[in-house]
């Protein structure tokens, strides 16, 4: 990590009053990082950034080794998990605290900003964590994770074969995918009248004063925004032109005055409560909004629609083993347990997310009845790996500039 | 804050006169009181019936049931781990935070009445600042604390109940203070007059007298803190130490059941059951004194 | 702890008794100091401060002389001018705030005066039913109106006269009216009892008197009761107005929409969002210099009341 000269002067003095000023409250890591004078934000780390043509091998980390193989979790013991609500099923945890007489604790967090946060302050020791693959290097850098040790995951063959050596995490060092899917939008067909997919551009739909205050968007920055580039035929969804921030930036606050719309994570309740008739929407999600509908009311009325040439935003969440927990045996069973092509499919059907398993043939997917058939769309076809457009970490400079565009859109323009 | 004796001796004729005089006017006022009382307590009834449906539903009534309490083998309070956990920590936050609060409150109370200077005129400051500033501003600031510090100040339980005696602080302290000024210093010289020593005056003299204070204080604080969202949310650390306003906030949000309904009746009937208890006893505590000055204003928070 | 120190004391007896008082006072001080004020302190070190450049948390600057005035600056370029996107949203606030207020005002004004003056022997009962919401809590009263306001809830319900006109309002997705009826819906209590406590304490004498000065009730009621529960107004706004403005649970839960974002909502986006905590900083500060102005007002007034009393 090298530094301009002016900063470590700076940093050093403050390092010095701090440490004085301070006396009970002692920096922590984050602030330690910065004294020894990282404050190096543009290169460096940029080259840092993994990409599907920037594939990156992690360094194993020196202060958190792998655990060590041919362990057993031990009787009595708990396991933490930190996830999203409603992602992951109770029943499976019930079972595998039986099988394994441990006890596991769920807790869940919004978005991610919220869980690094808390994740980084080290006072909660959790486990097992479930992000997003464009905080991972991150979450590596600052040394938050365990490398995984692979003697314990050997159901990982379950796996699309390009899981097996990720761009962002060559060799899965550090994560294991979660689940696949695409955003795209949804709706209801007794609350929107037209055919969305036959729009020249469908995501037209989110500036349509038609549909003002009968539409909602994914309460994630990069997610919502990304959408907004893809509109303007954008594919680089981590854009850092200029000329294309300052376009997402009108357009977002153009659709703020036109449509009003509720910003939220929780489209699978929503839409089938009818609270919108037409949203943003994760593949997973929509597959789920099924289970929420009122009694009595049929499936038939939602639709999903992503582009069909794939060229649209496809992501996957990971499982990660966090170096703050006390448990990690445990961690790596229960991500084997959730590799389980078994166990996969038996999740799949509780939170609607399609793990990337390869007993799971995406052809059938409706045909095995994980997905109506009106939602067939909803499914994740591996191509749309290699077609569609990823998120990625964004260089600091960008990433700030995203943050201010959504703070803004929040701030309700 | 205000005094409690400047009633007029004259109350009880008054009230018979005004009921008489009252009788013959066409009432409005009566009808936009009986109309707030429907709409403030309407909605919450509702909420309470619904906890006792027999469907999924929340706004459509399948029959009667206590499946959400009891009988639901995955989602009912009582076998949902994530919700009985929230009725839990909550009387635990509740309890530990009223145990620390009130001695540090009634003792600061003491103090702060009697001792003159600029430090008591700070501290007297900053128990008011507590008092009337937003919560949010002291959970954003206890939350920087706990996040970016390496202080003994962690998110989770001891750090939500550090952060709550500080809110709750200024209760006792205001309350206490209040009955102070209506007591005044004559019982308390006479009893050093006596030969009292001064810690022996205020244990056998003073406290006894300030015993319902306390009490309403005790009863405040305990329900002020188990209804407590900003400050609890904002230092919880896992799903332990999430309180059920917390639990509500983040599954009004996503897909809840009746079970949240169950569970935030059960907080309802807690939180009532303390309240009717604390006033009860309270009037047993204050039964020797006049009627007007026993009234509820103690437990308006106003006092 | 106390006892410890007392027993201490009490064999110094009478030398130094008047220790006791700071003794007993000294406990809850330091707990302010330590938990209240240089937490404050920890909020403007990390407004100045700046972020580290991995997870982008908060780095906090103790020496003033080191301050980064960067975060500050931004949140104040974007209040006002042409950028200042924060700018409508703190409007909005105070709007809200202030017709929430007035609202609850006018609400509690008649209701506290009933309760005072016309109860009668209903009047014990009637302060019971009106404290029971102050002890329910804020969370359930809320989710009661989710229920209310669904779709296909009771008011839509109720509106449409069980399906006669079709009537689909989407309470729920963005209403400014929802989000202030509901602020108002769940600060009322805390208004009418303040209120209550002060038109009670009016002496009916000088109510008698006024009228039998010839005054008729407008005039009683103008002259008299009004200015003299001015004071108790005044401490029943604060009690209102003051939590409002830090509230951000009531849009997050009745609207969710940017539209209806309050300053409330602008701290608890930013202050989870790395890179962006020192703005969460800034908008603290912003609220507890609004707050503490009417509190030294009020503070200046009580004591001004209480020398008049006494």
């Amino acid at each position: 990590m090298s530094t301009p000269r002016h900063n470590q002067g700076l940093s050093r003095r403050s390092f010095i009053a701090r440490a004085v000023a301070a006396g009970v409250a002692v920096p922590t890591l984050p602030a330690l990082l910065s004294a020894c004078g990282a404050s190096d934000t543009t290169s460096g780390s940029a080259s840092k950034i993994p990409a599907p043509n920037n594939p990156v091998r992690w360094p194993i980390s020196k202060k958190n080794p792998p655990i060590k193989s041919g362990q057993q979790i031990q009787a009595g013991t708990t396991l933490r998990i930190y996830n999203y609500a409603d992602y992951l099923s109770p029943k499976l945890i019930k079972e595998f605290e039986a099988a394994h007489n441990v006890t596991i604790t769920l807790s869940t967090f919004n978005d991610e900003d919220e869980a690094l946060t808390k994740i980084a302050s080290g006072d909660l020791s959790f486990d097992l964590y479930f992000p997003s693959y464009d905080s991972l290097g991150k979450m590596v850098q600052a040394d938050l994770l365990r490398p995984l040790n692979h003697d314990y995951i050997n159901n990982i063959d379950n796996l699309w074969p390009q899981f097996k050596n990720p761009w962002y995490d060559e060799g899965w060092e550090y994560s294991v995918p979660y689940t696949v899917y695409t955003t795209g939008i949804a709706w209801r067909t007794d609350m929107v009248s037209e055919d969305i997919a036959q729009r020249q551009n469908p995501y037209d739909v989110f500036w349509d004063p038609k549909y003002a205050s009968n539409l909602a968007v994914i309460d994630d920055w990069h997610t919502m925004m990304g959408m907004v580039l893809l509109r303007n035929g954008i594919d680089d969804i981590n854009t850092t032109k200029a000329s294309d921030i300052s376009l997402m930036r009108k357009q977002m606050m153009q659709m703020l005055q036109v449509t009003h719309p509720k910003v939220t994570i929780t489209m699978y309740n929503d839409l089938p409560a009818g609270q919108y008739g037409l949203c943003q929407m994760w593949s997973g999600d929509v597959v789920n909004a099924v289970y929420y509908l009122p009694k009595g009311q049929s499936p038939d009325v939602l639709r999903y629609w992503f582009p069909s040439d794939g060229k649209g935003m496809v992501d996957n969440d990971l499982m990660v083993v966090l170096a703050q927990g006390k448990n990690p045996v445990a961690a790596h069973y229960f991500i084997n347990y959730m590799l389980d092509s078994k166990t996969a499919a038996r999740n799949f059907g509780y939170i609607g997310y399609q793990p990337p398993q390869r007993s799971i043939n995406p052809n059938e997917i409706v045909a095995d009845g994980f997905v109506p058939k009106n939602l067939a769309t909803a499914t994740v076809l591996p191509r749309y790996f290699v077609e569609g457009s990823r998120l990625l970490q964004l260089p600091p400079q960008a990433d700030n500039e995203y943050h201010q565009i959504w703070q803004e859109f929040k701030a309700g323009g | 804050m205000t005094v409690l004796d400047t009633r007029p001796k004259a109350a009880v004729s008054r009230d018979g006169r005004e009921t008489t005089r009252r009788r013959r006017r066409p009432s409005v006022l009566l009808v936009v009181t009986l109309l707030y009382l429907l709409w403030s307590l309407l909605p919450v009834l509702i909420a309470v019936l619904f906890s006792f449906n027999a469907g999924k539903s929340r706004t459509v009534w399948q029959g009667f049931s206590t499946r959400w309490y009891y009988g639901d083998p995955l989602r009912s309070v009582w076998h949902d781990p994530s919700l009985h956990t929230a009725v839990v920590h909550t009387f635990r936050l509740g309890l530990l935070t009223t145990l620390i609060t009130i001695p540090l409150g009634v003792a600061m109370a003491l103090g702060l009445d009697r001792w003159r200077g600029r430090i008591p005129a700070g501290a007297n400051v900053a128990v008011l600042l507590s008092f009337v500033l937003p919560e949010i501003l002291l959970a954003v600031a206890l939350l920087f604390v706990a996040t970016t510090l390496h202080t003994p100040l962690h998110l989770g339980l001891w750090g939500q109940v550090l952060g709550l005696v500080t809110y709750q602080l200024s209760y006792p302290v205001v309350i206490v203070r209040s009955r102070l000024l209506t007591i005044g210093k004559h019982y308390e010289e006479a009893a050093i007059d006596l030969g009292a020593s001064a810690w022996g005056a205020i244990r056998r003299v003073l406290l006894p007298m300030l015993v319902p204070a306390i009490f309403a204080s005790t009863v405040l604080v305990f329900a002020d803190v188990i209804d407590d969202f900003v400050i609890v949310r904002y230092l919880s650390g896992d799903a332990s130490t999430e309180p059920v306003s917390v639990k509500i906030y983040n599954s009004a949000r996503a897909a809840p059941t009746p079970a949240l309904n169950a569970v935030a009746s059960i907080l309802l009937v807690g939180s009532l059951l303390v309240v009717v208890l604390g006033f009860l006893a309270y009037r047993f505590f204050t039964r020797g004194e006049r009627a007007d000055a026993r009234g509820l204003d103690v437990f308006t928070g106003e006092v | 702890m106390a006892d410890r120190r007392h027993g201490r004391l009490t064999r110094s007896n009478g030398r130094a008794p008047r220790l006791i008082w700071p003794a007993l006072a000294l406990p809850g001080t330091v707990w302010l100091v330590v938990l209240f004020l240089a937490p404050m302190y920890v909020v403007v070190a990390i407004l100045f401060g700046t972020v580290d450049p991995i997870l982008r948390q908060p780095v906090p600057i103790w020496n003033p002389v080191d301050w980064d005035l960067g975060q500050f600056r931004y949140v104040l370029d974007h209040i006002i001018g042409p950028d200042g996107f924060f700018g409508p949203a703190l409007v909005r606030t105070a709007v809200y705030v202030l017709v929430a207020s007035a609202l609850c005002l006018l609400i509690a004004y008649p209701v506290a005066y009933y309760t005072a003056r016309g109860a009668g022997r209903h009047r014990g009962l009637l302060l019971a039913l009106l404290i029971a919401p102050f002890w329910i809590s804020y969370m359930m009263r809320m989710l009661a109106w989710i229920n209310l306001l669904q779709n296909d809830g009771l008011v839509n319900r109720a509106l449409s006269f069980g399906g006669v006109f079709d009537i689909h309002v989407n309470w729920l997705s963005g209403h400014a009216s929802t989000v202030v009826l509901g602020l108002v819906y769940g600060y009322v209590p805390y208004m009418i009892l303040p209120l209550f406590a002060g038109l009670d304490r009016i002496p009916a004498a000088t109510l008698e008197a006024a009228r039998d000065l010839g005054a008729n009730r407008f005039e009683t009621f103008r002259r008299v009761t009004w200015p003299l529960s001015r004071p108790a107004v005044v401490v029943s706004l604060l009690l209102t107005c003051l939590p409002m403005l830090g509230d951000y649970f009531t849009n997050d839960l009745l609207s969710a929409a940017p539209q209806t974002s309050m300053v409330g909502n602008l701290i608890n986006n930013s202050v989870l969002t790395p890179g962006q905590t020192g703005q969460a900083g800034a908008f603290v500060l912003l609220v507890l210099l609004i707050s503490v102005v009417p509190m030294i007002l009020y503070v200046r007034s009580n004591r001004l009341g209480d020398e008049v009393r006494s």
